[in-house]
């Protein structure tokens, strides 16, 4: 039967062309979307991964909120359960962008605890920051790549302060001392220099960010959590898990959002396929009936029609995913020399893209095909 | 020796509503056909011809009365056994022809053998066998629209019969081609059927008819006549 499916479909080689055209533009667009948000999930994964450890303190108000006084990085090491406690300043390379997305960002960190914070993380090259160190920064894998530097050179980094209507630009050079290897985590977007410049620099006093607590072994993270909030005044806090199922909210949002504007292209897509049976169907309104005359099943027949309907939602879905796969790769490629990787085309994305192909022509083809099938040979041949 | 008929058809009745008019396009109609007859049905358009073969082909079911094709009551079959009937019993050809316009004629012959599910060798073996045998050797690769229309009509009865049917049924088939064609088809078929084959023709061309061996005129739905020639 597969030499007719294929003699049927490039019987109309501009139909077919067209109609394997839209299906393809459907899963490019499931390639492209999908690989964006399977390059968040991933990234985000591995930076959780990174941290997973650690308690997130942040003073009352949330990230934006008040201040924090670096003092409460030792009310929160005094809290039982607690075996370290440091404070972090985070703020954005350029301070004209805000940094949400593949943006870098300065990280100040008291030295010593720098292997606290990444972990596992080896250096491609140079050391970790020490204590006493001045001005000299640590940079991540793609921020070093983005601006092509090595240890030994020297990297600009702005501060922006508001002082009154007017904001005042500084600027300060830092000297790399050394450069992270991948980790496909946030920390390839950072600049990590010590505590005490980064609150100078950044005219922060004796403020941080957030603060970080690493509970002792066998120690709940979530119990440690709520501790922390009930001994230390003013300051809110989230565990490993309710900060994973945060991030994992805001997640899904977006992965709503770009699988949903994929679907809808791929639908249209579909809607092409099911447009081009029914013509095809009732073209052929004869044949079929003719061939029920011959003495078709009409399994025979749906076998027939939804076949050549898969069959191009097949070859759309391949041409969709060449298409969606070089556009990403030349994206990625041109991207990665700006610093950041937008797209990961992971087997999962390939095999939904495929199989999502392969039943939406089949969906489409499931009518056209019962119509095809239901002919009566009578009608059929009287058809002139 | 079996002396059983090979078509028994037995007090076959076919009334339509038309309207709110009901036709009766076939009351009470009863025949049997031998192995290896030459039968042809004739009669005025309207005589209710069209609906007997029909009905017969498995292609539309009688109001009253049952058809038997081997012993078998084909009338009883239900939807989903129709088919196998259709492919092992039953042979077509139609008036027009009805090739499938893509296929060349030796896939025309060999999709007939498809759907019962012969095997692909076997299928490509018979199908150039008929098609030689009905003097097509050369052409089997034509498509239909590079084909005259006896040629066509050729292409459809060595399709009618690659599943070796019981019986052949053919529907007006020489309406669609000239006087010499005609002579030609109906000299094929005479041929087929001195081998042993039944097949019943459906026509109103007497010049057909004369030349079978059987007769069954029809006139408001019954028959009139029934003659050996």
């Amino acid at each position: 039967m597969f030499d007719l499916i294929i003699k049927n479909i490039t019987q109309r080689k501009l139909r077919t062309a067209l109609t394997v055209f839209g299906i393809a533009l459907g899963i490019f667009a499931v390639i492209v979307m999908g690989g964006m948000s399977e390059h968040f999930n991933i990234t985000f994964e591995r930076s959780i991964s990174l941290t997973a450890d650690k308690i997130r303190v942040l003073p009352e108000g949330g990230f934006f909120g008040s201040n924090l006084n670096e003092s409460k990085a030792r009310e929160v090491k005094r809290v039982p359960g607690v075996s370290d406690a440091y404070g972090l300043l985070q703020a954005p390379l350029d301070p004209e962008s805000l940094g949400f997305f593949g943006g870098d960002v300065i990280i100040g960190i008291p030295p010593e605890k720098q292997a606290s914070l990444i972990k596992d993380t080896k250096l491609t090259e140079g050391r970790f920051l020490v204590t006493g160190d001045s001005y000299k920064a640590v940079l991540g894998s793609s921020v070093a790549r983005e601006f092509n530097l090595k240890t030994g050179d020297e990297i600009e980094i702005k501060s922006k302060t508001v002082q009154r209507a007017a904001s005042i630009t500084h600027t300060r050079n830092f000297t790399i001392v050394g450069i992270l290897e991948y980790t496909g985590s946030f920390f390839d977007n950072g600049v990590m220099i010590p505590l005490d410049r980064a609150q100078k620099f950044y005219d922060r006093g004796d403020t941080v960010s957030f603060i970080l607590a690493v509970p002792e072994p066998d120690t709940d993270s979530d119990d440690l959590a709520k501790r922390i909030e009930l001994n230390v005044e003013k300051v809110k806090t989230f565990s490993p898990s309710a900060l994973r199922k945060q991030i994992e909210q805001s997640l899904v949002v977006f992965s709503l959002i770009t699988v949903s504007a994929a679907i809808l292209a791929a639908i249209i897509g579909g809607l092409s396929v099911m447009n081009t049976m029914l013509m095809s169907v009732s073209e052929r309104t004869k044949e079929f009936g003719l061939m029920k005359a011959l003495g078709a099943e009409t399994k025979d027949i749906l076998f027939m029609t939804m076949g050549e309907a898969a069959l191009m939602g097949i070859l759309g879905g391949i041409f969709g995913i060449i298409g969606g796969g070089a556009l990403v790769y030349y994206l990625n490629e041109y991207l990665a020399t700006q610093g950041t990787v937008l797209f990961s085309i992971t087997p999962r994305l390939l095999f939904i893209a495929i199989a999502f192909a392969t039943l939406l022509g089949m969906i489409s083809g499931t009518y056209p095909a019962y119509r095809a099938a239901r002919m009566s040979p009578m009608e059929a041949l009287r058809y002139e | 020796m079996n002396d059983e008929p090979i078509l028994q058809v037995k007090n076959l009745s076919k009334t339509y509503i038309r309207g709110k008019i009901p036709v009766h396009a076939l009351s009470d109609v009863s025949f049997n056909v031998n192995k290896g007859e030459f039968l042809s049905i004739i009669g005025p358009s309207g005589s209710g011809k069209s609906t007997f073969l029909s009905m017969i082909g498995l292609l539309d079911k009688p109001t009253k009365g049952s058809i038997f094709i081997e012993g078998a009551e084909v009338t009883k079959a239900s939807e989903s056994e129709a088919p196998r009937i259709r492919r092992e019993k039953i042979g077509f050809v139609f008036q027009h022809f009805n090739l499938i316009p893509t296929l060349s004629a030796l896939e025309n012959v060999d999709i007939a053998m498809r759907f019962a599910r012969v095997a692909k060798n076997k299928r490509k073996e018979r199908a150039i066998e008929l098609l030689t045998q009905m003097g097509l050797s050369d052409r089997m690769k034509h498509k239909p629209s590079e084909l005259s229309g006896g040629e066509q009509q050729r292409v459809a009865i060595a399709r009618s019969m690659a599943n070796y049917p019981v019986i052949i049924l053919a529907d007006e088939p020489t309406g669609e081609v000239d006087t010499k064609t005609r002579n030609m088809i109906v000299d094929l078929l005479k041929g087929l059927s001195e081998k042993g084959q039944t097949i019943l023709v459906v026509t109103h061309d007497m010049a057909v008819a004369e030349r079978t061996s059987r007769m069954i005129t029809m006139r408001d739905g019954k028959i009139e006549s029934d003659r050996r020639l």
